[in-house]
């Protein structure tokens, strides 16, 4: 009996809170339920049908996807070249804080710093552009540059994270394989793709995963720098999603098929990326 | 013979060091121009070329989105807004968290292997799956725009995590003080808060970190579940800080950024071993 | 006055920090208030908001009725709006603009208000401009009270302009006649970081407003005559689309789609600026050296695009009479007052009262905006018109961007707008 009394406080807030919501979501999917309306249908699958012919949906997938797929490299490299040189150099610890603190800040408080320092007129980035003779863009408002211009923002927002987890995972392993492999005469670059790399390999993973998860919910950069523009350009899923839920007609049976497309993506990606976890763990 | 090569690396290694030093000058310099801007007069803050000494400065506009009782946001009142749905979000995962780990980790019962893969499994829900039945569910109980409505979804949310993160240390601890207690008489309760607890105080703490940062920043469930302003936390204040139609000075905006840091910095600087070491037992078992 | 307020709400913040943990009752009664307490939401962020918190404070003081102001971007007010009065947490007070009263009215967000209710408090529609007092009915009820014309207006940059050989002997600057002067004028203005010429006060290139005025002075509007189906693919409405586009790209006039146009004017780096009445008492503030003009005829008539605010009252869950006639000595205040209003916040009043005051007519910028009444037009009379908004938004903006053509744009945003549910 114990062992259940322990559990079952959290496992009620787990279950109302987390469980049913996603079931229910699936449930109201099928229906044509609106805020305010006292009354709904089972329309089968026609929301997502009508996703099928969304053309604004089909966008922010595209536009998500490209965000995952061209922010994943930076995510991943940034830190690590950082963390390869912090763990050479000295005042490591003062260094991963400088770092680390941009990730203290809320997504919004990232958002409206970003928006002033790249606002295409009096902004001061522009202005040094200038100076040093690059001709200055609208970064925010070009459809060129605006997925890279969040992109941007996010590395800089989350590098401070897997600074600390590479740190982490570099100091895990043992310093004798590195002298090892100097007698042996291989350099700084050999080792680091014979040694570091492997034996890094389960937090690579781990940035990894937890990257492309954040990924699909990209809203807040998005939100806040550029409402989904210019035109539809950065617009998201999630975006999508809210806006369709809680701006336009508060369609709530819309919305639920487009987060069940959304969670079927994620699984598919996690299933796979999990396969891939354990696969190269077990070495 | 060695001191050459040594001496090569040393000073290899202090350019290198300050190398980094100016990169991570560089990397702070958003921030450093949020409190610069939030520190000029509202005429002196567009300005080209940009200024980065705030002189004259002015706390304008710290008192305007604090004190000032008519004021567009209430960054003040949204301030403590976030801070009670923080704290209580702390409270609540670090509790049902630790409760729902500890027999998970030490006590053998039917069903264990299940719970434990459906909370490692929901950690790839995303949130905004749940949005919508989430916002019918609060709804239909009377929370919307309330503290309550705020801090148990997002305890729920982070709960799975908790769990996760508190049974690998729970399953590290030597057993012999539990033992001990047992003999002398102690219930699992006893065992649980009198033990237990104590000694697992550095990854209660990274867990209590992670979940404040965690609902100190969440920006999407807020925006959709309080109606009434005045109950907004702070990043959706922000946020709305900014019209379409109308453009709100620079100045009160980055103030409220600015502010909105520091919680999170304090917490930052006087634990920072406990946020690296939680990061660490996060990121290298995930 | 501010000071003492401010002086109330500090230990108001300091008691609530100290009482954290109990902060879920916020102390409400922290100050003694021993009469009403009133919620209001508006939209007003400019500059006219801070107008509004004086104006206030002065009614708290006269009547004893205070009132708990909440201010967020209109768009998001809407939003919430439509949430948080069928769950029963809507203010007593909001103010709307026209365009809202049809849709909020058929979702049954707002009050009717009857005729006698409207007598007794003394608000009669002769006093009023007649659309503006129009706008407050939707199918022959009466949903919201008119207060004033937000609208737009001409600015020019007198420090832009003279630099620009644009300002006459006396240093006024040139008033462009039409829309072929304005873009020459404009052109003369525009190099390197500075604009000649912009529409819409942050993000103009999704300026729906701005588009809207546009459209109207060609004769064009979002739906056709039968309010049902979208007229946007026709030849006026694309015209105008193709000069939205030409703006930044090939005209090379105006400033980028997320510009600050207020920020970029303020800091002497845009000449031309068409933009909201409500800006003007800001630019005063900023000792910005400008002028304003009527709005140019850049089509076919010279439409000035109007948006009057309306007083509303939305449903409360439970009938509040003390609440309710709170509100009304609310608006019956402002109503008397509304010639301060209009002087400080540079909104002309909708009730014809304050037209005649010599500090009105006195004030340059007011009298223009006065005898621009003639040419105001307003947004259509459909539930549907809020959501054909916020689907004009991007499309516009790509347009702007010159990510899209103007004419596949429009009859894109035509079919968007055709299949909004109903």
């Amino acid at each position: 009996m114990t062992p259940y009394l322990f559990l079952a406080p959290g496992l009620l807030l787990f279950a109302a809170f987390r469980l049913y919501p996603l079931l229910e979501g699936l449930r109201l999917s099928l229906t044509n339920a609106r805020l305010g309306r006292a009354s709904y249908q089972y329309v089968g699958l026609a929301n997502y049908a009508r996703l099928a012919d969304d053309t604004r949906f089909h966008v922010s997938l595209g536009n998500t996807a490209f965000y995952t797929v061209a922010s994943t490299l930076p995510v991943l490299a940034v830190p690590l070249l950082l963390a390869l040189a912090l763990n050479r150099g000295r005042l490591r610890n003062v260094l991963r804080s400088l770092f680390f603190f941009p990730f203290t800040l809320s997504v919004v408080t990232v958002g409206l710093a970003w928006l002033w320092l790249l606002d295409p007129v009096v902004g001061p980035f522009n202005y040094y552009l200038r100076t040093l003779g690059v001709p200055a863009r609208s970064w925010l408002a070009d459809p060129q540059t605006a997925m890279w211009a969040i992109i941007a923002t996010t590395v800089w927002w989350v590098t401070g994270y897997y600074l600390v987890v590479y740190l982490a995972g570099l100091q895990d392993i043992p310093r004798d394989l590195y002298e090892a492999a100097a007698l042996d005469g291989a350099g700084g670059w050999r080792s680091f793709w014979t040694i570091t790399v492997p034996l890094l390999r389960p937090v690579l993973l781990f940035v990894v995963v937890t990257h492309v998860i954040g990924s699909f919910q990209l809203f807040g950069q998005v939100f806040v720098l550029t409402g989904g523009g210019p035109g539809d350009a950065t617009r998201t899923v999630v975006q999508h999603l809210y806006e369709t839920a809680f701006q336009n007609f508060f369609q709530f049976g819309a919305a639920s098929a487009m987060a069940w497309v959304l969670f079927a993506i994620v699984l598919v990606f996690s299933v796979l990326q999990f396969r891939l976890l354990r696969g190269h763990t077990e070495f | 013979m060695a001191t050459g090569p040594r001496r090569r690396r040393d000073a290899e290694g202090l350019a290198l060091t300050l190398a980094l030093l100016a990169l991570a000058v560089l990397w702070l310099l958003p921030i450093v121009w949020v409190v610069v801007t939030s520190l000029k007069p509202t005429e002196n803050i567009v300005r080209l070329p940009p200024e980065w000494i705030p002189w004259p400065a002015t706390t304008e506009h710290y008192r305007e989105v604090l004190f000032s009782s008519s004021r567009t946001a209430r960054i003040g009142r949204a301030f403590l807004n976030s801070l009670v749905i923080a704290l209580g979000t702390v409270a609540l995962v670090v509790l049902t968290a630790a409760m729902a780990a500890y027999p998970l980790a030490r006590m053998r019962f039917r069903g264990r292997h299940l719970v434990f893969a459906v909370l490692v499994g929901s950690l790839m829900i995303p949130n905004a799956v749940v949005l919508v039945p989430l916002y019918v569910l609060i709804q239909r109980l009377g929370w919307l725009s309330t503290y309550q409505g705020l801090i148990v979804p997002e305890a729920a949310t982070t709960f799975a995590f908790g769990v996760f993160l508190l049974r690998q240390f729970f399953l590290t601890m030597p057993g012999e003080l539990e033992d001990a207690a047992r003999i002398d008489g102690a219930n699992a309760w006893q065992v649980f808060t009198r033990i237990v607890l104590p000694l697992s105080q550095p990854v209660l703490a990274a867990l209590a970190i992670f979940a404040f940062r965690s609902a100190w920043n969440d920006f999407l469930w807020p925006l959709i579940a309080v109606n009434r302003p005045e109950m907004f936390p702070l990043p959706v204040a922000l946020a709305l800080l900014r019209g379409a139609y109308a453009a709100e000075s620079y100045g009160p905006i980055m103030a409220g950024a600015a502010l909105s840091a520091v919680p999170l910095l304090v917490v930052f600087v006087v634990a920072n071993r406990r946020i690296v070491e939680g990061v660490r037992l996060s990121g290298l078992k995930g | 006055m501010t000071r003492a307020h401010s002086a109330v709400s500090r230990r108001r913040f300091l008691g609530g920090v100290t009482a954290t943990a109990a902060a879920a009752a916020w102390p409400r009664g922290a100050v003694a208030q021993p009469k009403t307490t009133l919620t209001y939401w508006n939209g007003l962020t400019g500059a006219d908001g801070k107008v509004m918190d004086e104006l206030i404070d002065r009614f708290t003081r006269d009547t004893g009725i205070q009132i708990e102001q909440q201010r967020i971007p209109w768009a998001e007010l809407y939003a919430k709006l439509q949430v948080a009065v069928p769950a029963g947490e809507g203010p007593d007070l909001a103010l709307i603009h026209t365009v809202e009263v049809p849709h909020f009215a058929s979702d049954g967000v707002l009050e009717a208000i009857d005729d006698a209710t409207l007598a007794g408090k003394g608000f009669r529609g002769d006093d009023y401009l007649p659309a503006t007092w129009q706008g407050g009915v939707f199918q022959g009820k009466r949903y919201s009270l008119p207060l004033d014309v937000p609208q737009h207006i001409l600015y020019l940059n007198v420090k832009v302009m003279k630099e620009a050989a644009l300002a006459g002997p006396d240093g006024k600057p040139r008033v462009p006649g039409s829309r072929d002067e304005l873009v020459t004028m404009a052109k003369k203005m525009a190099r390197g970081d500075t604009f000649g010429f912009a529409i819409g006060t942050s993000n103009p290139g999704r300026y729906t407003w701005g588009f809207h005025n546009l459209l109207w002075q060609n004769g064009a509007n979002i739906y056709a005559a039968d309010l049902k189906h979208a007229a946007l693919a026709e030849p006026a409405a694309v015209e105008v689309a193709e000069f939205w586009g030409g703006l930044g790209n090939a005209l090379k006039i105006a400033p980028p789609a997320n510009a600050n146009c207020r920020d970029a004017f303020i800091a002497g780096k845009l000449g031309m600026w068409i933009a909201g009445s409500w800006n003007f008492t800001g630019l005063r503030e900023a000792k910005v050296d400008f002028s304003v003009a009527p709005l140019p005829r850049l089509f076919k008539q010279p439409v000035v695009w109007a948006m009057p605010h309306q007083y509303s009252f939305p449903k409360p869950k439970t009938a509040d009479r003390t609440r309710r006639e709170a509100a009304w000595t609310h608006v019956r205040w402002m109503t008397d007052h509304v010639a301060e209003w209009t002087l400080k916040a540079g909104q002309v009043s909708a009730s014809r009262k304050a037209h005649g005051d010599p500090r009105v007519t006195g004030d340059p910028v007011l009298k223009t905006l006065l005898a621009q009444g003639a040419n105001w037009q307003v947004g259509q009379p459909t539930p549907k018109w809020v959501a054909a908004e916020n689907l004009t938004r991007p499309v516009i903006e790509s347009v702007y961007t010159g990510q899209k053509p103007a004419k596949a744009a429009m009859e894109d945003l035509a079919r968007q707008i055709n299949a909004l549910p109903e």
